[in-house]
């Protein structure tokens, strides 16, 4: 008897439940939620994706809004932090959204993509590169950025068909991060008969580097791959220049900061690096750009476009499919390739992206970067 | 000479370099460590200070337009001297005298209390991130075979090794020649009866502070100079490795910091030459706790004898 009349409750609760889910719909207009630091040490790259997503919402509503629905961005500050992340996760769960942009750091992204699986919502994130998001073979999450990891391979062909070096040394700083891309461009150049003469490890914070710097003159290495960030890149191009040790060097995104110039000075002309594309600078992105600079927007952070990019593959899947469920968008979304404002991309089973988004530079001594290929 | 014995000089020069900073940075904590006995951890801070005041001033030298290379290290040196000693005299002043002859635990944990409160106050006045300078002094000498090995000595490492061979000197000259060097030796032997005698150990012990922060600041100004950049963390790790130094000599022996200085900084360049440079840290220190194994008062030290 009990037992009944718990089934008929719950049944009274999913049946009011679903009359205000349709009422919802046709009164409101559809939520989409912003998930990423709005507060705290990182909170200007959570600006980038917060300013990318809402010009592309407002534009859409411009234009109409889709399948005559106007959208709406609703701002979920986890200040990067895993712990708050989680409980933002939650609230969007419970304030009923099923579409999600962010979160912003690989780290709250991980726990916060969990729960969106589990709940039935959709999440593109712009912005966290690690792997691990989506090795997990989440249905519901997908990422309009590229790996990390991906620099590795990019760096690697690069390397092999324009540099093509003699002796090879690759060096990294021992973190997950730098080490990570050093063994990956030191064995994807291995397999194309590359041998890296050397492979070794520096200390982050180290200051000297004469004892490598003179091993490396030893070796008569004349290309050298840095895995790690600038501090340490910045000095040793340095003291190598003191030494008169002077070859090409590359890097990855880690180095590419305007305080390498800085340490390095003159010493860093000509270094390589791979890079997030610079979609501000594209001509066909001109009348966007424009339309962020109106707003006193900075469009040259690296997530502001994949950030629009992420509200674009979304829209055009709710319209080419008239529904917002997100199991029916997420096969949509790997089913199709998109015309984005990052380019035409796809996404693999993972949720990945098909595309690069990374891109070889060639960076001055003044700050500024060519870009050299593909 | 053969391709190896350019290339083991070659890092014989480098770890000379570094080994004479790290001597210089290691008498503050063993002089201080000498006369009371306690471990001074703020000790790198007043080097990271020192080089920000080098930084301050030379960046200040050259936007007024002074061109003149001696006459800008000069300064810089003279000024870091100044502030630094100024740190190290206010925080024996105001962190450790009022704690004299309490629980020796207690000292130990303000002196680490004051190298964080003085890390963050730089972090916080001059920002986190890593300034850097452009090179003052670039160019140097090379010889050798180039079609062997090339070694090559920079001038600023020719620099380096002359300043810290006068400041050593100096130092060596004071200690034992004048009126106050031997008050400092008499406090070291014993503090309370040097005290007995007539001697105000409180000045003499202020004293050990300065001399220690203006050595500090040298390095501090060398090291500047040779590296280009500075953050408000590199006091902590050059901290370290002078300490390390000063233990490996012998701590309370001055000529055994000196010795434990070099013989790091060329521990950790010819491991760096002949293993993967990651593994010079694991080397250096290993050896460190070799010799204390077998020499647990360092090389220099001499046994403690319990006072009474």
């Amino acid at each position: 008897m009990k037992q009944t009349f718990g089934s008929f409750g719950k049944t009274l609760l999913a049946a009011g439940s679903l009359l205000a889910a349709v009422s919802n719909v046709q009164a409101e207009s559809l939520k989409i939620g912003i998930a990423g630091p709005v507060t705290g040490p990182v909170a200007q790259y959570g600006d980038m994706q917060k300013i990318g997503a809402m010009m592309a919402i407002r534009q859409i509503n411009e234009a109409g809004g889709i399948n005559g629905q106007t959208l709406e961005g609703i701002i979920y500050d986890d200040a990067c932090d895993p712990k708050q992340a989680v409980a933002v996760a939650n609230r969007i769960v419970n304030d009923d959204i099923r579409h999600v942009i962010g979160h912003l750091c690989s780290s709250s992204t991980e726990p916060a993509s969990d729960i969106y699986e589990e709940e039935g919502v959709l999440m593109i994130t712009a912005a966290s590169t690690s792997p691990t998001i989506t090795e997990k073979g989440y249905e519901l999450i997908f990422r309009t950025i590229g790996l990390d990891s991906l620099q590795g391979s990019l760096a690697a062909a690069h390397i092999r068909d324009h540099v093509k070096p003699e002796r090879l040394a690759v060096i990294h700083d021992k973190q997950q991060y730098g080490e990570g891309l050093a063994t990956t461009v030191k064995d994807l150049l291995a397999a194309d008969g590359i041998e890296a003469e050397m492979f070794e490890g520096v200390t982050p914070g180290d200051k000297d580097f004469s004892a490598l710097i003179a091993k490396l003159k030893r070796n008569n290495i004349d290309f050298v791959y840095y895995g790690g960030y600038h501090p340490e890149l910045g000095l040793i191009l340095r003291q190598s220049r003191e030494k008169g040790f002077d070859v090409p060097f590359m890097g990855p995104e880690g180095v590419v900061n305007s305080d390498l110039a800085a340490i390095a000075g003159e010493a860093m002309e000509g270094v390589l690096a791979t890079a997030p594309k610079s979609f501000d600078q594209n001509p066909e992105n001109s009348a966007l750009t424009e339309a962020f600079k109106a707003r006193n927007e900075d469009p040259s952070g690296p997530f502001v476009f994949p950030a629009y990019a992420a509200i674009q593959v979304m829209t055009d899947a709710i319209k080419a499919t008239g529904e917002t469920d997100p199991y029916a968008l997420a096969e949509y979304l790997r089913a199709n390739r998109f015309d984005t404002t990052i380019g035409e991309i796809g996404f693999d089973a993972r949720g990945d992206l098909t595309e690069s988004t990374f891109m070889v530079y060639r960076l001055h001594a003044d700050g500024s970067k060519t870009a050299l290929s593909e | 000479m053969s391709e190896t014995a350019l290339y083991v000089l070659q890092q014989l020069i480098n770890g000379l370099t570094i080994g004479s900073t790290y001597a210089l940075i290691a008498i503050g904590y063993t002089m201080v460590y000498g006369i009371i006995g306690m471990i001074n951890f703020a000790h790198g801070e007043v080097y990271m200070i020192g080089t920000y005041t080098a930084f301050i001033t030379i960046i200040g030298l050259v936007t007024m337009g002074v061109g003149s290379l001696p006459i800008i290290l000069l300064l810089a040196l003279i000024t870091a001297v100044i502030i630094s000693s100024t740190y190290g005299y206010a925080i024996e002043r105001v962190a450790y005298r009022p704690l004299r002859g309490g629980p020796r635990l207690i000292p130990l944990i303000t002196a680490i209390g004051m190298s964080i409160f003085l890390q963050n106050y730089i972090r916080l006045a001059q920002g986190s991130r890593d300034l850097a300078m452009p090179s003052l002094i670039s160019g140097g000498i090379s010889f050798g075979d180039p079609a062997l090995f090339e070694v090559s000595i920079s001038w600023m490492q020719m620099i380096i090794w002359s300043v810290t061979l006068v400041s050593m000197t100096a130092l060596a000259l004071f200690i034992s020649r004048s009126r106050l060097g031997r008050a400092c030796r008499a406090c070291a032997q014993d503090l309370k009866m040097t005290n007995l005698l007539g001697i105000d150990t409180n000045r003499i012990i202020a004293l050990t502070f300065v001399i220690g922060a203006a050595l500090a600041a040298v390095a501090g100004v060398l090291l500047g100079l040779y590296y280009g950049t500075i953050n408000p963390y590199i006091g902590f790790m050059a901290g370290l490795k002078a300490f390390t130094a000063a233990v490996l000599g012998g701590i309370g022996s001055i000529p055994g910091a000196m010795l434990g200085g070099l013989i790091l900084g060329v521990t950790e360049a010819l491991t760096a030459a002949f293993f993967p440079s990651e593994y010079k840290d694991v080397v250096a220190f290993s050896l460190l706790v070799l010799i204390l194994l077998f020499r647990p008062t360092g090389l220099l030290g001499k046994p403690e004898v319990e006072k009474v």
